[in-house]
């Protein structure tokens, strides 16, 4: 990656919000409120566009970031009702285009084959990640606790490595009924602390293009100031077509607040 | 026969129980208020029922996210005002043992007890297995938040087990959040099954005026429990608590019994006045008249560590609970109202724990809304096992640095804590702190010099 100064932008770079009403069960605007804050102070003209039931569906082609939250069965439900048609392609296209995006919980969950409640109809998704979640039934147990991952994803740990010069770990919480099982899809991390897509392969959420799917809360990206780094970065090069390196933040809250869990869990 | 061995099975697991609650209160230990309960139920797995079984007048359930000890220590003090005798779980234990251990805690040796009312605050999920073993004469549902959601899964799975463990009871009276769609809906259904409306009673507020100016982001259940469609709302008081209706399917509020413009303001803040309603409609329906309810309302003194006023070092704090996104709505708004005509901005002591009674998951914090509190420039103390989460929370708030804002000091001991936001706090006004559950009975200790149990 070429140390190039940043680019100014004709047009604010446009964070794509997915059915925040519906789908933001654990503080999973806080994502949201990363991204927009961390453009925000380094002078990088930023909106968040809310792409919600009535929505038109050519604002979802018009994103330069994405962010999808979890969500209960039935709001889940009702997404996916939504989801559909031009709505689904433009979503569709935006991810195998590169757009940078996380989701959480519920939102990988629609982005797989389909995901299966513990009560009820199995739901499709839209079949842009190749991977199915199943719910093992309303009594089995969540998944539930403080996580620790390694990020595997190939290019995506590389590019994360330089930035920071070390390992990139990523710290969160996880809370998931559904047990997700990956097919051909490259996982993204590898479960230090934590059990993961299912508690059985120690993989951890799924990388696709530049879509990064997680069951990690916490939210991600305030704990992981990087990994947002590292989506602007690659939104303002989709953007403008040239690599750019974004100032360094002072983010001394964010290592110490890392720093208390890892000890905690016995990492590193 | 069967009921002769029970009873002698009673009295010793009694015996027992009240030995261990002894030697733990000798010993100073802190478990006073659940190992007695669990010793019980081990010698006599019963004891629950039968204890409950002797409560004269029956017993009062009360459960739900927020406001169950504000909304049972009214209840309590209507009753005794009345000349009732009643046992209530005060220290907040509400799982099984807890329930159990505080009935024993006022039974005799022979696990006689002799109380004509039993007002207990249950756990949300623990709720579904005491129904049929207490069989109370009251259950009072406040409200479902998804707070502790790590623990129990989702507010739609919660009241479908509700409603099956209650179905079957043929005396039990329901009241029940009519603001809540959820509980309404839930009493809807049990007003279908039973086929007897006075057995479903609802509170709720009636006055618009109090209404939100939009609905907060902290929003759970705003979709149709019947039918899935959003509702309509005609305004929200506090969360997803409002007026609204299903343009679909024709859900729609039931109406509360009561006129809350009629009721006198319980403390402050719109949560304490569903308290009092809530407590008021249960109270109505024990058959107690409407002045002394009211004379209850005007008296009440805050519940511990809720909106609870100390005096230390000679300078005045507050305590107010906050342990979930939309409790800490509240709380915010609270402060900030609090302030606004002060000379200084408020200073606040934010202290997060991320244990048990907790919920190990602190990423609510993302869902509170603590920029007005920021935009005050308020003077802000974190503390507590996640101190540094709580203050990146506000370091994201509005403020114009990404190391939070300049008045922000972080101190994870939360004796320092209290010691930093105390000398920090001008003279003449309040310092606020708002803690989690377990944070709370910290901060508590620290600032009365003793311990609770």
């Amino acid at each position: 990656m070429s140390l190039s100064a940043l680019p100014t932008l004709s047009e604010p770079l446009v964070i794509g919000w997915l059915y925040p009403k519906l789908m933001s069960t654990y503080g999973d605007r806080g994502n949201v409120t990363c991204l927009q804050r961390r453009c925000e102070w380094r002078g990088i003209p930023v909106r968040v566009q809310p792409l919600d039931r009535d929505t038109d569906p050519s604002q979802f082609t018009q994103v330069d970031l994405i962010v999808g939250g979890g969500a209960q069965d039935r709001q889940q439900e009702i997404v996916m009702r939504d989801l559909q048609g031009a709505k689904a392609a433009a979503l569709k296209g935006a991810i195998e285009a590169g757009v940078p995006g996380v989701f959480t919980c519920g939102a990988p969950q629609l982005l797989g084959h389909y995901y299966e409640p513990g009560l009820g109809q199995r739901i499709q998704g839209l079949g842009v990640l190749d991977l199915v979640t199943v719910h093992p039934g309303p009594d089995a147990p969540r998944c539930i606790g403080n996580l620790v991952l390694e990020v595997t994803a190939e290019r995506l740990a590389r590019e994360l490595r330089l930035m920071l010069g070390d390992v990139p770990y990523l710290i969160g919480f996880e809370n998931h009924g559904g047990r997700t099982k990956l097919g051909s899809v490259e996982p993204l991390a590898r479960v230090v602390r934590g059990l993961g897509n299912n508690g059985e392969d120690q993989t951890e959420g799924a990388f696709h293009g530049n879509a990064i799917a997680t069951y990690s809360h916490g939210p991600l990206l305030p704990k992981n100031p990087f990994l947002a780094d590292w989506m602007i970065q690659t939104a303002i090069a989709r953007r403008t077509g040239e690599s750019c390196t974004l100032n360094r933040l002072d983010d001394s809250l964010a290592d110490r607040a890392r720093s208390v869990m890892l000890q905690r869990l016995s990492v590193g | 026969m069967a009921g002769a061995i029970d009873n002698l099975r009673l009295a010793a697991a009694v015996m027992a129980a009240r030995a261990i609650a002894l030697a733990v209160r000798l010993l100073r230990r802190g478990a006073g208020s659940v190992l007695p309960g669990s010793i019980a139920r081990k010698i006599q797995p019963n004891a629950l029922a039968l204890l409950a079984a002797q409560v004269k007048q029956g017993a009062i359930l009360v459960a739900g996210t927020n406001g169950k000890t504000t909304t049972a220590l009214l209840l309590r003090s209507i009753l005794e005002n009345q000349g009732y005798r009643v046992t209530h779980n005060a220290t907040g234990a509400n799982l099984e043992n807890g329930l159990t251990a505080a009935l024993l805690a006022d039974a005799n040796w022979l696990g006689r007890l002799d109380r004509d009312f039993a007002i207990l605050e249950v756990d949300e999920n623990v709720l579904p297995k005491v129904l049929p073993q207490i069989r109370p004469r009251i259950l009072l549902a406040m409200n479902l938040f998804r707070d502790q959601l790590d623990r129990y899964g989702e507010v739609d799975t919660i009241a479908r087990r509700w409603e099956r463990a209650i179905a079957p009871l043929s005396h039990t009276i329901a009241v029940l959040s009519a603001d809540d769609p959820t509980l309404c809906h839930f009493g809807q259904q049990l007003e279908a099954q039973w086929e007897d409306l006075a057995r479903v009673r609802y509170f709720g507020l009636s006055e618009p005026e109090r209404f939100l100016p939009e609905i907060p982001h902290a929003v759970d259940s705003i979709y149709c429990p019947n039918c899935g469609h959003s509702l309509t709302y005609e305004g929200v008081y506090l969360s997803h608590l409002g007026d609204y209706h299903c343009p679909s399917c024709g859900f729609a509020r039931s109406r509360p019994l009561l006129n809350s413009r009629d009721w006198p303001q319980l403390l402050v803040g719109i949560y304490n006045q569903y308290n009092a309603m809530a407590a008021a409609t249960t109270a109505q329906a024990l058959g107690i008249g409407e002045a002394p309810i009211q004379a209850a309302i005007r008296n009440f003194q805050a519940a511990f560590g809720r909106a609870e006023s100390l005096t230390v070092q000679g300078k005045s704090v507050q305590i107010l609970l906050s342990k979930n996104p939309v409790g800490t709505n509240e709380t915010l708004r609270t402060v900030v109202e609090l302030t606004r005509d002060r000379p200084f901005p408020p200073t606040v002591l934010l202290v997060l724990n991320d244990r048990t009674p907790d919920g190990t998951d602190v990423s609510w914090i993302w869902d509170a809304d603590t920029e007005g509190l920021v935009a005050t420039g308020a003077t802000l103390v974190v503390s507590g096992d996640r101190a540094y989460d709580m203050a990146l929370r506000l370091a994201y708030s509005d403020s114009d640095r990404p190391a939070g804002p300049a008045t922000l000091s972080v101190e994870t001991n939360p004796k320092a804590a209290i010691q930093n936001a105390l000398d920090r706090l001008p003279d003449g006004e309040t310092l606020y702190v708002l803690p989690t559950y377990s944070a709370m009975l910290e901060v508590r200790e620290i600032l009365t010099g003793r311990g609770i149990l």
